[in-house]
């Protein structure tokens, strides 16, 4: 296992058998071990691009929208949203939804793919499990501000006091608070098992003072004994195996938020998996994104290649249709149902005042992703990113059209409004980018991105006995 | 491609001809006896004969669905572990195309089993009126033929095309499959969802539930994967397969059972709790026919025996690993699975309790025998394991830390 073996799998063994059975290698490039290490950690001990340093400053720019936003609500109540009677929930559950949704995908590559001994996770796995708490981070503004009288956000949870005062234990609302928590906790800690090796190697080749201090506090002591690996390993299994149920539990719950009342539009059994497949649509789709600009910015083609790509692409169109095939089955089953309510329900969401956003919704989610049945558009950059950013919106507008259609035509037909957002609504959105951005190139600059040890397992060097078929080349580790 | 010959040299290619004449003429009688005792028990009570035949018809017909995505999202996935597996799923899926025939039957007593809505009453249901674009007879025999054609194309291909690279050595065909999968998946996932729309939700015409085609879906992955369970552990028993399928392999398809078993609770789980919680009577009655008399005890059988036990005796290693504990809990699971569809179906015949009947037996007997002469049929004349499949090495050698 020489330190210098080229990670490069002989070129003619890609023949066509490879081409036909997808077998390019997981990591391509030049890179052996060492300059792997070079490059992954040369990205946090050296200076960053200028670039970075602009967009870290346009994030701050957002961040400090969101930060005069949430002062403003403190200050005034939510009265300064678009909400009203009718629509008491918009923009801010919306948003909440939002966030939620884009952190599943964080789990499902570094939980869930591990489980299914899917070895191409390692090149993203890091960084995507970085955008799931930064994404349940951005998630957990909204319940609180929503309360308008933040000060008693402890009332969320169920904290014995003199009064006797509970929160009711049969909302859903309520079993989000244990289960968004739960879920940011469990990721947090699987995040940091992970880095520990890694934070190692930077601690091992910083040459600062402060450097080795910082990050030899936080890899705890690890000197890459045989029995710290087993201990690492084990700990990793025992959190893949945690995570993959809680994953789904979170969006199922946030679905429940919605499914166990009666409002027509909101009640349906399918919630559950379809907010789940929801969520992993919308975070791959976000993983999508940020990668395309990471690997770019930091030159990391040889590690997050086209295939990587292109495989978050097919789990974008599978999950894309799972979504579509939810969207017939709600609409199949309102018309079956011969529910006067439930046909009105649907029959609104489409031809409504809000068709607009409905339709929106359709072609993103459903029908700009059926682009990636085809190869040259999944391994096209631009595509990609142009219908990564399609998906967001539209996952957006999901939720937007379940929440606001559903609620603006009330039983009573008096009642019956149209919502428009304000600019507070708007401001408290787009100022949680900032907050997103902001954690993650601090993310990007100050930790290791790509998961170093797991990536150099599955590199070609990593295989000293060379195997004889390609097939077995990157998957020996 | 020749290498792997030494590699595999343990295993056995295809089933000695004596065994297998054995396994086909058992199967054989066991399928005679079945489709007399449903035709004597058609005789008998035709009616309820009718609901007993349909459960009996669905076990089947779902045990082949579960078969046929497991092939098909093998291939999707580009999986490496499972090229013995998916032979074995193939074989199942294999009763697709005489679940076309297994369905007359069904056809025929159509009119009883969905008296509510195909008989004359439905002229003054307001609400089956509305319905009847959908709900009536003649859409209703057109998408049956639509499902079990499309069914029977899709598996008859997938075993066609596996079984010519057995002869070819070839591993184009794998391309070939994995290009045919994701289309398949798509055929797969409606004419599934709509079909237990048509045989199993509408013999109660007013009550609707979106999730209940994926509830249907869980059921059949959780039966299919129990039996290939099955047969994987009865070919190790036997000896004959070694290599490219061992006990890690064993091990990962109870852990693919066990994933199941908990997904099967999630949905039946999800759609309960929000009909529950949201207490409107069109739908709650559903669960209201389930809890009253005996019923209770067969929901109640289906909460532990379909999720608590196979879930606590699988969440161990050594329970996947186990040959015995394994194999019991996939017997237990298939039976459970029969326990489902009956507790779908029955509760339509047996209102305020639950009553056996030999009847029933029967019902399953008949399908169940034709199903299994039709699987010893498939086993018999196909070799055991995929014998060019460019992954058996790999196979033979992944193994769970």
């Amino acid at each position: 296992m020489s330190a210098t073996a080229p990670l490069q799998v002989d070129p003619p063994r890609l023949s066509d058998r490879a081409a036909l059975l997808d077998e390019a290698p997981l990591v391509q490039g030049k890179d052996d071990f060492r300059s792997l290490t070079d490059k992954i950690s040369g990205i946090v001990l050296t200076k960053p691009p200028s670039g970075w340093l602009i967009l870290f400053c346009l994030a701050i720019s957002l961040l400090l929208v969101l930060g005069g936003s949430l002062v403003h609500l403190v200050g005034k109540g939510i009265g300064i949203w678009g909400l009203n009677t009718t629509v008491n929930w918009a923009w801010d559950i919306t948003g909440f939804v939002f966030w939620v949704g884009i952190g599943h995908a964080g789990t499902l590559i570094s939980a869930i793919l591990f489980l299914f001994r899917q070895k191409w996770r390692t090149s993203i796995n890091r960084a995507a499990e970085a955008m799931t708490i930064f994404a349940v981070a951005c998630a957990a503004i909204y319940p609180v501000a929503h309360l308008g009288r933040i000060w008693f956000a402890h009332w969320l949870f169920p904290i014995p006091n003199q009064m006797s005062i509970w929160p009711n234990f049969k909302s859903p609302l309520l079993w989000d608070v244990f289960a968004v928590s739960t879920y940011a906790t469990v990721s947090a800690l699987f995040w940091f098992v992970g880095l520990i090796p890694d934070l190692a190697t930077i601690r091992d080749r910083a040459t600062s003072r402060t450097k080795q201090i910082v990050f030899g506090i936080l890899c705890l002591g690890w000197r890459g004994s045989h029995r710290h690996w087993l201990h690492y390993e084990r700990a990793y299994l025992i959190f893949a195996g945690l995570s993959t149920p809680l994953v789904l539990s979170v969006h199922t719950i946030v679905s429940f938020d919605f499914a166990v009342s009666i409002v027509p539009g909101w009640h349906t059994t399918i919630f559950p998996p379809y907010f789940v497949a929801g969520a992993i649509f919308s975070g791959f789709a976000m993983v999508v994104t940020l990668m395309v600009f990471a690997r770019k910015a930091f030159g990391l083609e040889g590690l997050i290649t086209t295939r990587h790509l292109e495989n978050m692409n097919k789990v974008i169109v599978a999950t894309g249709t799972m979504v579509g095939y939810a969207y017939a089955m709600e609409l199949f089953i309102a018309w079956y149902s011969g529910n006067g309510y439930e046909r009105f329900a649907f029959a609104n969401r489409i031809l409504g005042p809000y068709s607009w956003a409905y339709w929106t919704m359709v072609s993103c989610n459903v029908i700009f992703p059926q682009l990636f049945w085809f190869k040259k558009v999944r391994t096209s950059i631009p595509a990609m990113f142009v219908i990564s950013i399609l998906v967001n919106i539209g996952m957006w507008f999901e939720r937007f059209v379940i929440i606001v259609t559903s609620l603006h035509r009330d039983f009573l037909p008096s009642s019956w409004t149209y919502f428009r957002p304000s600019i507070w609504d708007m401001s408290t959105f787009f100022g949680s980018f900032g907050l997103f951005f902001t954690l993650f190139l601090l993310f990007v600059r100050y930790l290791p991105m790509v998961a170093l040890s797991e990536v150099k397992a599955i590199t070609a060097a990593a295989d000293p006995h060379g195997s004889h078929s390609n097939d077995e080349a990157h998957h020996a580790a | 491609m020749k290498s792997h010959g030494s590699a595999l040299a343990e295993d056995t290619k295809v089933l000695d001809r004596a065994v297998a004449k054995r396994l086909v003429s058992r199967s054989m009688v066991l399928a005679i006896a079945g489709v007399a005792l449903s035709a004597l028990a058609a005789v008998v009570d035709t009616k309820r004969f009718a609901f007993s035949y349909l459960t009996g018809f669905t076990w089947v017909v779902t045990i082949g669905l579960g078969a046929l995505f497991f092939v098909i999202i093998q291939h999707l996935t580009r999986a490496r572990w499972s090229a013995a597996a998916r032979r074995h799923m193939e074989w199942m899926s294999g009763v697709l195309p005489a679940c076309a025939v297994l369905f007359l039957p069904v056809a025929v007593l159509a009119h009883d089993i969905y008296h509510h809505w195909m008989g004359p009453q439905a002229a003054n249901d307001h609400l089956l009126q509305q319905k009847a674009p959908y709900l009536n007879p003649t859409f209703f025999y057109i998408r049956a033929g639509v499902f079990l054609a499309a069914w029977a194309a899709l598996s008859l291909w997938f075993i066609k095309t596996s079984r010519a690279q057995d002869e070819s050595a070839d591993f184009r065909p794998t391309a070939k499959m994995r290009a045919g999968s994701a289309p398949a998946v798509i055929v797969f996932a409606l004419t599934i969802s709509f079909a237990s729309f048509d045989w199993l939700m509408s013999i109660d015409p007013h009550w609707y539930s979106t999730i209940f085609g994926v509830y249907v879906f869980a059921g059949a992955a959780t039966s299919s994967l129990s039996a290939l369970a099955l047969i994987t552990i009865a070919l190790h028993k036997a000896g004959l397969l070694r290599k490219v399928s061992n006990v890690e392999r064993q091990h990962d398809i109870g852990k693919l059972l066990f994933g199941f078993t908990i997904f099967w609770a999630y949905i039946a789980f999800s759609q309960f709790l929000l009909i529950w919680y949201a207490n409107i009577p069109e739908e709650t009655i559903f669960y209201r026919h389930r809890w009253e008399g005996s019923w209770k005890v067969v929901s109640l059988a289906l909460l532990f025996g379909h999720f608590v036990v196979p879930f606590l005796v699988l969440l161990s290693r050594h329970a996947k690993r186990s040959p015995l504990v394994l194999g019991a809990a996939s017997v237990l699971l298939l039976v459970m699975h029969y326990v489902d569809l009956y507790w779908l179906v029955m509760p339509n015949v047996d209102h305020h309790g639950a009553h056996l009947s030999w009847i029933d037996l029967a019902g399953l007997l008949g399908p169940l025998g034709v199903g299994a002469w039709v699987l010893s049929l498939q086993a018999a004349k196909s070799p055991l394991y995929p014998l060019n499949d460019p992954h058996l090495a790999e196979a033979a050698r992944i193994d769970n830390p």
